[in-house]
Parts: structure tokens; sequence; C-alpha cells
């Protein structure tokens, strides 16, 4: 019997397996079932070849199965990226005039279009007064939950209310007439002008929105997961009958571990719980916020579960930490979108943000214990924490400011020390690379306040004398860029890291060899550092650039949204934190691919690490928070 | 709030930066994957790296590597194995010119579109045929009888490149150990024919001559005399023998050091560096994807000392192989050089669809004119020597050399020549490190090439 088995075993070793189809090979499975009937071969004898060549059909619908999936997978994320940011897009609000400003003596009428409008004689105001006696930034008339609100943000002349000249920021009702410099001007209601009034392009008629449906989208998101995982299972399942040359169907059934239990659950468990996190996540904003949209959590979900299946697919409790994290940042996520709620709290609440942070940076510098290379980690008993990425959050707060306050302390003083102060204490610890982070933010925060490249040109020359002078004190740091551009030159020493990276990417091609086959992994930082090409090596080049195109279109939804949210507050904060989960994936990306020098930081999301996951989701809440419809609760 | 909007173009630079960057990112993959994929430190690999790789062939389709029962295997003959080692390649990218190195991707049938996780039937595994004569290279092998050097040569007319050794090499059956650090091995992994430079010594006086057909109306008629030793520009250059008054034709057959010196001298620096520049020094010649290692001539600052002793070949001269190769083969074939070919063709496993590479265009190198007064000198100096008895045809034009190194080794012995016959139209360059005299060490290896091929 077993000569016979091990006659056959050889022959379908040197027959390539391609000769065969599936089909084919299941005819020819049942023309021997027959074959042994008629001929009354012994019973156990059929069995046994029945047996063999199930194992054969299971091989193969592995095969084909894993196939499958690995086509279908960036079809259906890109379905995914597609539907959210069109959705993000069609639900933008339309630029209709809030109200009506009535020029007394003119006769002509202003439209109002944003929550804060600044009025002055200068091009860049929202409502320009041609008027010598208009200072250039003179009032901001803005609209709070209270209602419409009007201050004089240090002018000449002085703004007056029903002839009352205001000190502070005073309410405004419809009717009333408010006098800046030479032009009085009535506060009216859109409705209150007749049809035949010329209105200046600003209204255009309103699209029919297609109402799109979050469920959907969301459920779309768990099916991507959902295959990842299976995909994850079945690569275990054929590198085991492969490694130990199953070829039996019984034999294969007999792997108890595999078809009972543990690694089915293991390799699935982790979906499950992304799945039940992302569904009660969804209800609990819908029930306590009344929130319609759901689309930016539903692509965070999306990147942080992907991330996370990755992980995942090594071994379930590996996922722990970072899914606590997730249910971590989801929870920040919500209490920032609430704290942020009231403008006038938060303004007043920077100081106190600043303070802490620098508590915290001083903190991390006194405790902090040096772990490869840098000094970056606090460690209380069982839970180890990165600082600097809750530093990020606060660094946003800090750097975001409502009109009428910008244009009143228009120095950047304050805010410039607090930077410097954050990026001198990062150099400390030795972490370079959100020292940069934090150095981009700062760049588009501070253009976002001032709107003046002076200071953009300034602060680059600085940091790149800084860059200059720390190279020349500090030549070890010089050691990092010896090895960039020639990794494989150097793939035993410097550059092993980024050399794996770039053959392990390779080795994925365009479509992957599916969840969980990886070889990088294995590899020091192989699920932080350098998961981006972990992404490509198991997911593929394609579904990579989607994470990557998601990432971009994150960070210029804040862009396209800076218009129409209801403070500069927002838009600066959403700004911010576009650019620092922006400037992190680019020192992710092309660190890990030797496009630039390997820094070490997180892929936003995707890489393994609490501390990081959590602050971005915090971030992800000031780019909600820019989104009107957020603190709407008659939308949709 | 309509400063905001203007003011967020910032953020969406660094939004575009990123998604060229991830453009550029995919470009390089792509463009460098199966580079990349197939590195040896791969862990996809180390199972079957080239367990079912493709067959590689030589040009009378003699199997010299394939792949059985998944197991790399190599020609039976173990004077082949060792003489085609740095054309074949290990498995472990050790030799980098190599076809197993070179041409992985071919051979293992990656593709980018799947990863190397391709499924078989998208894995297409390709042979390549070389046009390598590996009888002719087994024989340079044993000519060369353990001395460390290269031999090679071509069809001048087509590029074919029949043979390329180098030595030392190894049975690829039992590679050495090569954990203790041992002479004999040094340079084992490396193809001398395509990655390495030497003090070429009296070969390089072809060049000098070359120099002086085309700078110089008279050249051929203007003499030096000879008396042993000279003083030229200040460096003491001796001759092998007293040759007296002679012209250039002479300084070549009798390898005069003092005539070719002197000649170097009168050239100057500038036609010198001009020429050799324009022969094709201090440039990579590119042999199927593989970039040999430039020749050089580079005269120092103090240039007045070193002309006359470049002018023969020492100094700071170093000549890749398979450079001179051209250059041979182009005085052979009226000055024009053809690029030597390794490939003859890599065709899939069963569509045979052949894989075309861009020729590399043929260069002239010199005038119709030039070369063929070169070549009447170099079979005047091959039919007055003592290698004539060598050769089994009276059209074999050559030179010798045998190149000074110095710190009291011996010499490099070279040879460099071609066959005037039109049914062998081959050029070959011999190197022989450390042996002695050119006509002694390189010529009969050469000899035995080429009698192997008129018979």
């Amino acid at each position: 019997m077993l000569s016979i088995f091990s006659k056959i075993e050889g022959y379908s070793k040197s027959e390539k397996p391609e000769c065969t189809s599936v089909h084919e090979d299941f005819e020819d499975f049942l023309v021997d079932f027959k074959f042994a009937k008629i001929l009354s071969i012994p019973y156990k004898k059929s069995i046994d070849k029945f047996f063999y060549k199930g194992g054969r059909l299971l091989r193969y619908l592995v095969e084909t199965l894993l196939f499958v999936i690995r086509l279908f997978l960036p079809f259906l994320g890109f379905l995914i990226v597609f539907k959210c940011f069109r959705s993000l897009t069609n639900n933008k609000r339309e630029k209709v005039p809030l109200i009506y400003l009535r020029n007394k003596i003119l006769k002509e009428f202003i439209p109002v279009t944003f929550w804060e409008n600044s009025i002055g004689r200068s091009k860049s105001s929202d409502i320009i007064l041609k008027d010598p006696t208009v200072s250039r930034d003179h009032a901001v008339l803005f609209r709070r939950e209270k209602g419409w609100l009007i201050t004089d943000t240090d002018s000449h002349s002085g703004v007056m209310v029903n002839d009352q000249k205001i000190e502070k920021p005073t309410s405004l009702y419809l009717g009333d007439t408010v006098t800046i410099g030479g032009n009085v001007l009535i506060i009216k209601r859109k409705e209150s002008f007749n049809d035949n009034f010329d209105i200046n392009s600003t209204t255009s008629k309103p699209k029919k929105k297609r109402k799109f449906n979050q469920k959907f989208l969301l459920f779309l998101v768990n099916i991507f997961h959902f295959l990842m995982a299976i995909e994850s299972y079945l690569c275990v399942l054929r590198k085991t009958i492969k490694n130990e040359n199953i070829l039996d169907l019984k034999n294969i059934l007999d792997l108890k571990n595999i078809f009972h239990g543990e690694i089915f659950l293991d390799c699935l468990s982790t979906f499950f719980v992304i799945f039940i996190i992302s569904w009660l996540f969804f209800f609990t904003t819908r029930i306590f916020t009344k929130r319609q949209s759901f689309e930016l959590e539903s692509i965070g979900i999306f990147l942080s579960g992907i991330g996370l299946i990755i992980v995942g697919s090594e071994g379930f409790q590996k996922t722990y930490t970072q899914l606590a994290s997730l249910c971590i940042g989801l929870f920040a996520f919500c209490f920032l979108i609430w704290l942020i709620k009231d403008l006038e709290r938060s303004m007043k609440l920077r100081i106190v943000v600043a303070i802490i942070a620098i508590v915290l940076f001083v903190i991390n510098l006194i405790f902090a214990k040096e772990y490869n290379g840098s000094k970056n980690w606090i460690f209380l008993g069982p839970i180890s924490l990165q600082p600097s990425e809750f530093i990020k959050i606060a660094f946003v707060f800090v750097g975001a400011s409502t009109l009428d306050k910008l244009q009143t302390a228009k120095n950047l003083g304050y805010f410039i020390a607090f930077s410097a102060f954050c990026i001198a204490c990062l150099f400390l610890m030795r972490d370079f690379g959100s020292a940069c982070v934090f150095f981009i933010g700062f760049l588009i925060a501070s253009f976002m306040r001032s709107g003046s490249i002076r200071t953009i040109i300034l602060s680059c020359s600085a940091a790149i004398m800084g860059a200059f002078i720390i190279l020349k004190f500090k030549p070890y740091i010089a050691e990092r860029f010896s090895v960039w551009r020639h990794v494989f030159e150097n793939s035993q020493d410097a550059g092993y890291q980024q050399s794996r990276a770039l053959t392990y990417s390779a080795s994925g091609g365009v479509f992957g060899i599916g969840t969980g086959n990886g070889e990088l992994k294995n590899i020091f930082a192989g699920t932080s550092d350098l998961m981006f090409p972990t992404i490509i090596e198991e997911l593929g080049l394609l579904i990579a650039i989607l994470i990557a195109v998601s990432l971009g279109l994150i960070a210029l939804f804040a862009r396209i949204y800076s218009e129409r949210c209801r403070s500069t507050f927002y838009s600066i904060a959403s700004c911010t934190a576009g650019a620092i989960i922006m400037s992190q994936s680019c020192l992710h990306v092309f660190g890990s691919t030797d496009i630039f020098p390997l820094t070490g930081v997180t892929l936003p999301f995707l890489s393994l690490g609490g501390s990081s996951l959590i602050s971005m989701w915090a971030l992800l809440a000031f780019i909600k928070a820019s989104d009107d419809r957020t603190y709407s609760l008659l939308f949709n | 709030m309509k400063n905001s909007r203007k003011r967020s173009v910032l953020l969406f630079l660094l939004v575009s930066f990123f998604l060229c960057g991830v453009v550029f990112l995919s470009f390089e993959l792509c463009i460098n994957s199966s580079n990349w994929a197939l590195k040896p430190f791969n862990e996809h690999l180390a199972l079957d790296s080239l367990a079912n790789a493709g067959k590689i062939f030589d040009r009378n389709s003699v199997i010299l590597a394939q792949s059985v029962n998944s197991k790399r295997i190599y020609n039976e003959d173990e004077q082949i194995r060792k003489a085609l080692l740095h054309t074949v390649g290990d498995e472990n990218f050790n030799i980098s010119t190599s076809l197993q190195s070179k041409f992985r991707d071919q051979l293992f049938g990656y593709n980018f579109f799947m990863g190397i996780d391709s499924p078989e039937f998208l894995k297409k595994r390709r042979d390549i045929h070389i046009n390598i004569d590996s009888k002719l290279c087994k024989i340079a092998l044993s000519k060369l009888s353990g001395y460390k050097g290269t031999a090679v040569m071509y069809n001048y007319k087509t590029g074919e490149l029949l043979c390329m050794v180098s030595t030392p090499t190894y049975d690829i059956k039992n590679p050495p150990d090569l954990k203790n650090k041992n002479a004999d091995n040094d340079g084992i992994f490396l193809n001398k024919a395509l990655s390495s430079s030497y003090t070429p010594g009296s070969v390089f006086k072809i060049i000098t001559a070359i120099c002086a057909l085309e700078n110089m109306p008279d050249a051929a008629n203007k003499k030096f005399t000879c008396n042993g030793a000279e003083i030229i520009n200040g460096q003491r250059i001796t001759c092998m023998g007293c040759h007296g008054n002679i012209n250039l034709r002479d300084g070549l057959r009798f390898s005069c050091n003092i005539v070719l010196g002197n000649f170097a001298v009168a050239l100057g620096k500038k036609n010198m560096q001009n020429t050799t520049a324009s022969l094709g020094f201090g440039k990579s010649l590119n042999i199927d994807f593989v970039n040999t290692e430039p020749s050089v001539y580079d005269l120092s600052a103090d240039a007045k000392d070193a002309l006359a002793w470049s002018g023969i070949g020492q100094d700071k001269v170093l000549l890749n192989p398979i450079h001179m190769l051209t250059i041979v083969g182009s005085i052979a074939n009226s000055g024009i050089s053809v690029t030597p070919k390794l490939i003859k063709e890599i065709s899939g496993e069963s569509t045979h669809n052949k894989l075309n590479f861009k020729q590399e265009e043929s260069k002239r190198y010199m005038s119709n004119e030039i070369a063929d007064s070169l070549k009447e000198m170099m079979l005047y100096t091959a039919k007055n020597s003592p290698i004539s008895s060598l050769f089994s045809g009276s059209d074999v034009c050559a030179k010798t050399g045998t190149a000074e190194v110095g710190s009291g080794k011996k010499p490099h012995a070279w040879i460099s020549g071609f066959s005037k016959n039109e049914k062998t139209p081959v050029a070959f360059v011999v190197v022989v490190e450390h042996s002695g005299f050119g006509g002694e060490y390189a010529a009969p290896v050469a000899a035995a090439m080429l009698n192997h091929l008129q018979n």
C-alpha cells in the first residue's frame, strides 16, 4: 500500500500542476471512482484514492480562492475610497449667503457667506469696504451658537452698533445698524431682497444631492477586513500543507489546530473585534451626537483595521494593546470634537494645553529611558507611552485661533516660542523624525495664521542652519545619511532594514503575496517603521497606493473645508492636523523605501504603536470638526 | 475665512509632494523589481531560488545549467564547469556579473504583476542561449595551466563572444571554503575579463601606434635611434635590446621601448589623451547589461616624465581585457569595433518567443587606412617573432606584451591579436598574471584556442 502511494506522490511531484485544471481533475476523480467500483478494487483502496484526489482538489480550491481574493481586494478598496470621498465632497455646503448687509448709503446688498468674516479696507478681507475711514482690518462679523456677533479689531474709528460704540463682542439682530467708518450697514435676512436683485454669483442652484448610505460604506469596509482575515487563514493552511507535504484529504482534515478552532479563530478574531468596535462606534455617534456623517470615521477604521489585521495575522494576542488603543483613540476622537465645540472655551483652554505639553516634554526628558537610539518612551509599569505623540494634539490645539483673536493679536511670538521649545525637546530626545513632523506642522500653522511668506522663509533657513550645525557637531547623525540611496551595498549593516524593505516590496508585486504570508514582519520594526513596505509585500502595490491616496485625501479634505467651516479655529487646526498626518506619511513611506534616509516614524493609522494610533484619531477629530455638518443637528 | 482657503495652498503642495513621491516610488519599484526581489537574503527564495529555473545553453546547445527535480544541475564535465563558472554563475549571487545573477528574473520566471508568489501558470521561465563555445573555454582554461588571468575571444565581424575564461576558478559542485583567506582564492568571484583592468605593457604600443598614424603625417617613415637605454624627458627608459635607427613598424616588431616612448613624447599629452578617449578609455562597455571596468589612461600632473612611460603601457595606464579585444577587433574589421555579445537569445520554455536585445551600435575607432596599415604591422610583428611557430596558419596578426608590475613580482604576460582569415574572423586577448614573457605564457593559450577553431 505504502509503495503504491509513494509512487503516486512521486508522479505528482514531477508532473506540472498547471497541466490539469480543477475541472479535469474532478472528472478524473469520478472516472477513477467508477472504475474502482466496476473492477471491484478493494473498498479501502478506492477510499484512499478518494482521499488522495480530495486532498488535491482542496489544494486547488485553496490556491484558486487565494488568487481570487488577491485580485478582488484592490477593486474593493478602490470602491471604498472612491465612495467615501465622493460622499465627502458631495455633501459640502454650497456657497449660499447666510445673511445680507444692506449698505444704507450706497443702497447695495453685501452677501455674508462665511461663519467668520473680516471687515476692512484690505483686499484680503471677506467683506471689503472701500472707504478711507475704514481700517485695513476693521472688525470681525462672526456667528456662534447664540447668534451673530461683531467685534472691533483695534480699528481707528471704532465700530458702532445702533449708534453705540462697542468694546467687546456684541450680539446683532436683524434690523440692527452697524456703523463702520463712514458706512452704515443694516443686517438683513436672506429672503429680504427682491428677486431681480443681482447677487454676484454667490449662490449656485442647489444640486440634487444623492443621499449616501453611511451604513453601506462601513459594511464595505467590514467586507474588506473579512476578506483579509480569510486570506490570512488560507495562507496558513496552504503553508502547512506545502511545508509538511500533506497530500491526503484525510491528513489535511486531521490538522486539528487548523480546522478546529485555534488558528481559524486566531485569524478571524481580530476581524470580529474590529467589526464589533466599528458598529458600536457607529451607533454611539448616531444616537448620542445625532451626527449623520461617518465618512472620515469609516476611512479611519478602514486604515486602522488593515494595520490591525496584518499585525493580527501573526497571532491575536499581539493586537491586544493596539485594539485597546483603537478604543481609546475613538474615545479621544469623540471627546475632542465635543471639547472644541465651544470656541470661547477652546481659546481659553489653549494656555492650559500649552502648559501641559511643556510639562509632558520636561517629564519625558527627565524620566525617559533610551530605547533604540531615542529617548522618547516613558514606561509606567506595563504600559509604555510616547509623550511626543500626544503633544502633537496639543500642538495643533495651541496653533489654532479664531479670526477675531487672530486680527487683534497679530504677532506669532508665543506660538513660535512654543514650537521652538517642542522641536528643541525632540532634538534632545534624538527623535529627529518627530522634530521634522512638528516643524512642518509649525510651518503650516504659522502660515495659516499670518499668511506671511517671510516667516516661512525665515524659519526654513533657521532650520537648515540648525541642521548644518547639528551635523557638524554630532557627526553620528550624518552616518544615517551615509547609506542613503545605496542600501543594497550595505545590506548587512546600516542598510539592513531598508534593503529588506525594498526586496520584500518587490516580492509582493502589484497584487501582493497575501495577508500573513510576508517575511518583512520578521525584520526589526517590520510592522511599525516598515509598515508601508509590509503592506506592499502582503497586499500589493495597488492597495499600498490606495492607502497612500486615502491618507492624502484625508489631508486634502482639510483644505477643501477650510473655507466652509465654522471658524478659522477649525480651519487652522484641521490644516495643521492634515500637515502632521501628511508629513508623517511622507517620512514613513519615503524613509522606509530609501527615497529619504530612514527616520523611524510610524505610518498614520496603520503602524503598530498605541500612542501613535490614539494621536492619529485625535488629529482626525480636528479635521472632522472643520466639516460644518459635524456641529449641525439639522443637517440631512 | 477667504484667507484660510488661500493659505491652505501650502497643505495642498504638501499633499501633491507626497502623491508625486508615491508615484516615483511605484515607478522605481516597477523598474527595479526583479533586481530587488531576487536578492540572496530574500527568505521567499530560500527554498527554491533556482530549483525550477530555466536552462542555459552554449552555442552548440550544450547544456551548461538546468534544473531537474528541484535541483540545479550543471554540465557533467568538471573542466567545462570550471571554465564557465564566471559566465554561468553560482546560486548565491557571489558572481554578480554572471547570467544566474543578472538574468535570474528570466530564469526564475519572476513577474512583478503577481510578485514572487505567482501561480505556476503565470511564471514564464526562459532559457538562455549564449554565444560561448564551452569546448574552447575548456581548452583556454587548461592552457592557462593554473595561472591567474583571463582569456577572451570573439568574432570581430558579428560580435559573438566565443570564449571568456577567468581564473582563479572553482568547481561549482564543490565550492571552496572561503572562510580562511587564501591568496589562491583572491578574486575568485571576479570575472576578470569584464571587471578588472591590468597594466598593459607592450600591447599598449598598438594604441601608441594608432595615435602616431592619426596625428603624424610621416609616422610610417619617422625613425628613432635605440641604444638600449635613453633618458627621455628626464625619465630613463631601457630596452630589451639595442635596435639602432628604426621606424614605427620595426619598433612594434622588436617591441622597442625607446622608439615608442619617443613617439609618445613627440605626439604629446593632448594627442595621446584624445586618441585614448576616442578608443573608449575611461568609459564602460555594456555587454548584455554588464558594465565593464573602464580602462584608464591617466597622466598625472607631472605628465612630462610619465608620457614616455605611458607610451609603452607602463606607469598609470590600465587596460580592461574585453576593451582591448574591441580595439584589436576594430583593427581587424577595417576600423569598426563591434561590441561583444554574450547572449544569443532568451527563449520561453514553450513558446520560444525571442527576447530581442537592443544591439549597441558598432562604433568606428579609426579610419580604414590606419586599420589596414596597423594590420600589416601586426602581421609583420607576428611573422617575425618566435610565436609564429605556435600558430598553424600564417594569417595571425598579434602583439605580445610583458607588463612590469613592480614590487618584486613577475610581470603580466599579454597577447592581443586576431586572425586575418575569412573563415575564422576572430580576435583574442589573453592575460596571464605574474607569469613572465608574453610570448612564453600568453601566446600558447591564444594559439591553442585559434588552432582549435581552425581545425
